[in-house]
């Protein structure tokens, strides 16, 4: 689209936008407010930060206790069932003992016959 | 584009502080609201540093967010019902800084009475000195869109001058 051409009345106006339309200075205190603005926010930000680690790490606390039950937990059954089999093992040698001597004391018995 | 500079907030703020503000205040017409406009761009510009690659880019982001940001605060007043144009219109531009002149401040009042889309267009031409298609950039806006809304604007601006301002523009 081409701009129409523009007449003298047109561009005095425009000539007086130019010079009238300037930049109007900054309210006093602006940058004041934006950087205390920005430090509140930077400040918030860190304090998120902080919360965020401490919230990790009590995670991680929480689950490494968590495994650690588990693991101790596992272990301990690991072992009560060591134990077991060797009560067993125990119990079927004294059982496998006692069948050897009452064999060996009916051997005897049919040889004295 | 220059890769060594390193953007300096506090260094920028200064800088454009009265662009983007002057910029808020003539798309919102009202002080409070540009001030408040004002500080959340440079808020999010200091978010955005780190992507910021020359001191161009950086006018440029700046004025794109500032038009952007009034045009959404202006949509969220008319939502409200609340007309801020209308009220400075009825003060005839008695919010415009006290050191303005005469002129300038019956041009800022006859700017008021614009459409928004050509008030916009007509502060980034006049304002910033900014080309029709650098305008479209910013306003993120089609080029022919941009050209008839300055031309539009400036044609009422004329027909409104024509009955009000006429001794003073053929004065100076």
């Amino acid at each position: 689209m081409e701009l129409e051409p523009k007449d003298d009345l047109e561009r005095e106006l425009e000539q007086s936008l130019v010079q009238n339309l300037v930049r109007l200075p900054a309210p006093p205190g602006l940058k004041r407010k934006i950087m205390a603005r920005k430090q509140a926010r930077d400040a918030e930000r860190k304090h998120h930060r902080v919360v965020f680690w401490q919230r990790l790490a009590a995670s991680v606390l929480v689950c490494a206790a968590a495994g650690g039950a588990v693991t101790w937990h596992n272990v301990q059954e690991r072992r009560k069932g060591e134990e077991a089999r060797q009560q067993v093992m125990v119990a079927l040698r004294i059982a496998g003992r006692a069948l050897d001597q009452m064999n060996a004391q009916l051997a005897e018995h049919d040889n004295g016959k | 584009m220059s890769r060594d500079w390193q953007p300096d907030f506090e260094k920028l703020v200064d800088e454009h502080q009265s662009m983007v503000f002057s910029l808020a205040f003539r798309t919102t017409g009202d002080r409070g609201l540009a001030e408040e406009i004002a500080q959340d761009v440079f808020l999010a510009l200091d978010q955005s540093i780190g992507r910021i690659e020359s001191p161009e880019h950086a006018l440029y982001w700046l004025r794109r967010v500032t038009m952007s940001r009034s045009a959404d605060a202006l949509r969220r007043q008319r939502v409200r019902g609340i007309n801020l144009w209308v009220e400075m219109d009825e003060n005839h531009g008695a919010q415009f800084e006290p050191r303005s002149s005469p002129l300038s401040a019956r041009l800022e009042g006859l700017l008021t009475t614009l459409p928004s889309h050509q008030r916009a267009a007509l502060v980034l031409r006049y304002q910033e000195g900014l080309m029709p298609d650098e305008i479209a950039a910013t306003l993120d806006s089609p080029l022919a869109t941009v050209k008839s809304n300055l031309q539009r604007g400036l044609k009422l601006l004329r027909a409104k001058a024509e009955s009000q301002l006429k001794e003073y523009i053929r004065g100076t």
